[in-house]
């Protein structure tokens, strides 16, 4: 028993000091919405999704894009360090305007395993067999890694975007 | 031999060459050139001027008067059409032509032929052209610039890099009321509002110094000396590599916006402060539902910086038990415009949870749809509701405890009552009383103990109606249970002298307990016959029938002494309370009847004037 609580002081220990040594590579996630300057064509978002898909499993960001009629809103994880540089790309981007941080903010464990885009295709046929591809009547329930501030505000993003989906009844309030 | 090498020299100049000979100008020799610009026909032996040539005539004409006058002509650009030597090309070719006569012998003979040159200037005259064209196009282009410069409604103008002011459009005289003498560079300054002046003069400065334009809004004083706010944006021209030289920019007038937008900024700023100064969280939402204000109570009260708020932070304020629900609920009104409402414990900066109604309605007008929400504290409300809540359940307790007490009392003192009455009735029969005050002492502790009885038996029916639904509820023909009532309080009736009337007609069955209407009836008219008029007998009418709304009533009516209603002393349905003292009674009547309706869900309701009568009216079932 006595070894036990040792072992697991000790494990503590290690994990508060492996906490120090990498907190350079530091957690966050970014969300904004945007407005595309024009409207993307299937081709454009077919391209759109593969390029992301390609540059962000290489520097390893994951994260979701929804797009609808313009509306742009995006959340993404990864380093600090290659998050940021990636916004700043992103908010100069000259293929969309009205860029609008919404959040940044450390995160202890990624909520989305891969980077995957949603939207509405014109010709819905083939997009359902793309990779990363996520149909916006089909999607996946949020991470419940996600804080619930952050699961809203995701909620409310997609909301912004996709104005039709369907919204599941709330419960009611607590009454004291 | 020189003259063949002349000749294979003058072959391939690329210059055309012709010799003519005689007045006729018969070609004696031409180049390859020559039958370019002139055309295939120029060989040796051909007749120059003949007609088939088709030489322009004005070249027919010089070359005969060189002949004739023997004077060289030169003439510059002369434009030939390609289709004379081509007949498919349309274009026009240009050639510097030197007539030179040829005199036998040379220098003083006659005239007896001609030489001439082409030279090909075909690329220059173009250039020259053109050179032509773009000099009237800029003109036009000048002009055009100065209308529009002079006629546009805003000032143009030009700074050199020192800052000298080299030209400023008629408009600024025009605006500043200024003569064209005016020494702008030095006057200009003069004019903006001296609280802009420095702070103009250094951005413009600056500009000129890091070589880059500018735009700021200043106050320029008008002809009429008011100043009116201007915007002046201008841009440097610049040709690379060397520094900016020139400065052109525009002068607009922009005081209404200004003013406009002053005021606006202005009304927001009074309403921030507003907001601000409430002790209550107070934000707006976008369209989207994100949050883009906080009032500064909310950083005071939550202890976070607006940055920790964030656009959704507000849920992560609330106690994680309902910020699930809380979070779906505001989607749910974001989605469909709804107004929010709900109350959720917030988290203070001393980590203390506090209830708060949390209110958020939606503003929709031209400038599109927005929230506006606040969150107000009822924590203390809410205690105070709960301690009130609590004291109530407690004298709800206290009140059925006092209640059981009474109707077991009632019940256990009534038998020791039963006994004194068999005793005094055993004692009345067997013992006799020579005294007749003695007799009369009997009567009274008879009528004492009667009185006893009947106090102890009202109090156990009142407190049995504490128990609702204890009885059954049946469908209960009136005129039946009414005859019954009344059959019971005969003796007294009839000892009045009065009359009763039963009117069932209009509604003649009532679905009640039968113990309840019974018990109700019976004291309303029992009442009515205690509370008698003493000059006249009691006339007691019962009738029933239903409201508009369909509602069965019992209507029970007398011509007795009435009640004052609105005697704070002797209120009509309180336990004990009596208006009539020299009326004997217990004062429990009215309460029991007021008990037994209300725990059935209906009302009563009385009208009474003194000394004519009295209406009950018992409205039987809850309105709908």
């Amino acid at each position: 028993m006595r070894s036990f609580v040792l072992f697991t002081k000790v494990y503590i220990l290690f994990a508060a000091l492996a906490a120090v040594l990498f907190s350079g590579s530091l957690m966050i996630h970014i969300a904004y919405i945007s407005r595309a300057v024009h409207p993307l064509s299937d081709k454009d978002l077919q391209h759109l999704l593969a390029q992301c898909r390609h540059d962000n499993a290489r520097n390893q960001v994951t994260g979701i894009l929804f797009y609808s009629h313009g509306n742009i809103a995006q959340l993404f994880e990864g380093e600090a360090e290659v998050l940021e540089p990636l916004f700043e790309r992103i908010s100069r981007d000259g293929r969309h305007s009205h860029v609008r941080k919404l959040v940044q903010k450390p995160i202890s464990v990624r909520s989305f395993a891969e980077w995957s885009m949603a939207f509405h295709p014109i010709e819905p046929a083939g997009f359902e067999a793309l990779q990363g591809f996520l149909s916006p009547q089909a999607l996946p329930p949020l991470p419940t890694t996600l804080s619930i501030a952050d699961a809203m505000l995701v909620e409310l993003v997609r909301l912004a975007v996709f104005p039709d989906r369907e919204v599941p009844e709330a419960p009611a309030p607590v009454q004291p | 031999m020189r003259e063949q090498h002349l000749h294979d020299i003058l072959r391939h100049l690329p210059a055309g060459v012709v010799t003519l000979q005689g007045p006729e100008m018969r070609v004696s020799f031409a180049n390859e050139a020559m039958r370019t610009v002139l055309g295939p026909a120029v060989r040796e032996g051909a007749l120059l001027l003949d007609g088939g040539n088709r030489l322009p005539a004005d070249l027919q004409e010089v070359l005969r008067q060189v002949y004739r006058s023997g004077q060289p002509f030169v003439a510059q650009a002369y434009g030939l059409s390609a289709a004379f030597t081509d007949g498919d090309d349309p274009t026009t070719h240009y050639y510097d032509l030197a007539f030179e006569p040829v005199r036998e012998p040379a220098e003083s003979g006659d005239v007896t032929g001609l030489l001439l040159f082409a030279v090909e200037v075909t690329v220059q005259e173009e250039a020259r052209l053109r050179a032509h064209a773009l000099a009237l196009e800029t003109r036009h282009l000048d002009a055009r610039l100065r209308v529009l410069t002079e006629t546009a409604p805003l000032i143009t103008f030009t700074l050199d890099a020192h800052g000298v002011c080299t030209y400023a459009s008629p408009q600024w005289y025009r605006f500043t009321g200024q003569p064209p003498t005016a020494d702008l560079t030095a006057i200009w300054p003069l004019l903006m509002h001296p609280d802009d002046r420095l702070r103009v003069l250094y951005q413009a400065q600056a500009a000129r110094q890091a070589g880059t334009g500018w735009s700021y809004e200043y106050r320029l004083r008008r002809y009429d000396g008011q100043y009116r706010w201007v915007l002046s944006r201008a841009q440097p021209e610049v040709h690379p590599p060397d520094p900016p030289v020139y400065w052109h920019g525009a002068l607009t007038e922009m005081h209404d916006q200004r003013e406009l937008a002053e005021a606006l900024r202005r009304g927001e700023a009074e309403l921030r402060f507003l907001a601000d100064s409430i002790p209550e969280l107070i934000w707006t939402a976008t369209a989207e539902g994100l949050i883009d204000y906080y009032n500064r109570y909310t950083t005071e009260y939550s202890g976070l910086t607006l940055d920790e708020l964030g656009p959704a932070g507000w849920v992560s304020l609330l106690h994680p038990e309902e910020q699930a629900v809380a979070a779906r609920a505001w989607v749910l009104s974001v989605a469909k415009g709804t107004p929010f409402e709900g109350q959720y414990r917030m988290r203070r900066h001393d980590g203390y949870y506090r209830w708060h109604i949390i209110r958020a309605r939606q503003l929709a007008d031209e400038r599109g749809p927005r929230w506006f929400g606040t969150c107000t504290d009822v924590e203390d409300q809410n205690r105070l509701h709960q301690a009130l809540q609590t004291q109530y359940d407690e004298l709800a307790r206290a009140h059925h405890d006092l209640d059981t007490f009474v109707y077991a009392a009632s019940h256990d003192l009534r038998q020791p009552a039963l006994n004194l009455r068999g005793l005094f009735d055993e004692l009345r029969r067997t013992a006799t009383f020579a005294d007749p005050e003695q007799e009369h002492l009997l009567g009274m502790v008879d009528g004492a103990l009667g009185q006893l009885d009947a106090t102890l038996h009202d109090l156990a029916a009142t407190v049995r109606t504490q128990r609702p639904q204890q009885e059954p509820v049946e469908l209960l023909d009136l005129a039946l249970v009414l005859e019954e009532v009344l059959l019971g309080l005969r003796p007294q009736a009839q000892q009045r002298g009065a009359r009763l009337d039963v009117e069932v007609e209009e509604a003649p069955g009532l679905l009640y307990g039968r113990a309840n209407l019974r018990s109700v009836v019976h004291n309303l008219v029992s009442n009515a016959l205690k509370f008698a008029h003493p000059e006249r007998p009691p006339h007691v009418v019962l009738r029933s029938y239903l409201t508009p709304a369909g509602e069965p009533v019992l209507e029970v009516q007398d011509n007795g002494l009435g009640m004052e209603l609105d005697n704070p002393q002797t209120p009509v349905f309180q336990l004990f309370v009596r208006q009539h003292t020299h009326v004997e009674g217990t004062g429990v009547g009215l309460y029991l009847v007021q008990r037994i309706v209300r725990s059935q869900g209906g009302h009563v309701e009385v009208a009474s004037t003194l000394g004519e009568g009295t209406t009950f009216t018992i409205y039987w079932t809850q309105p709908e």
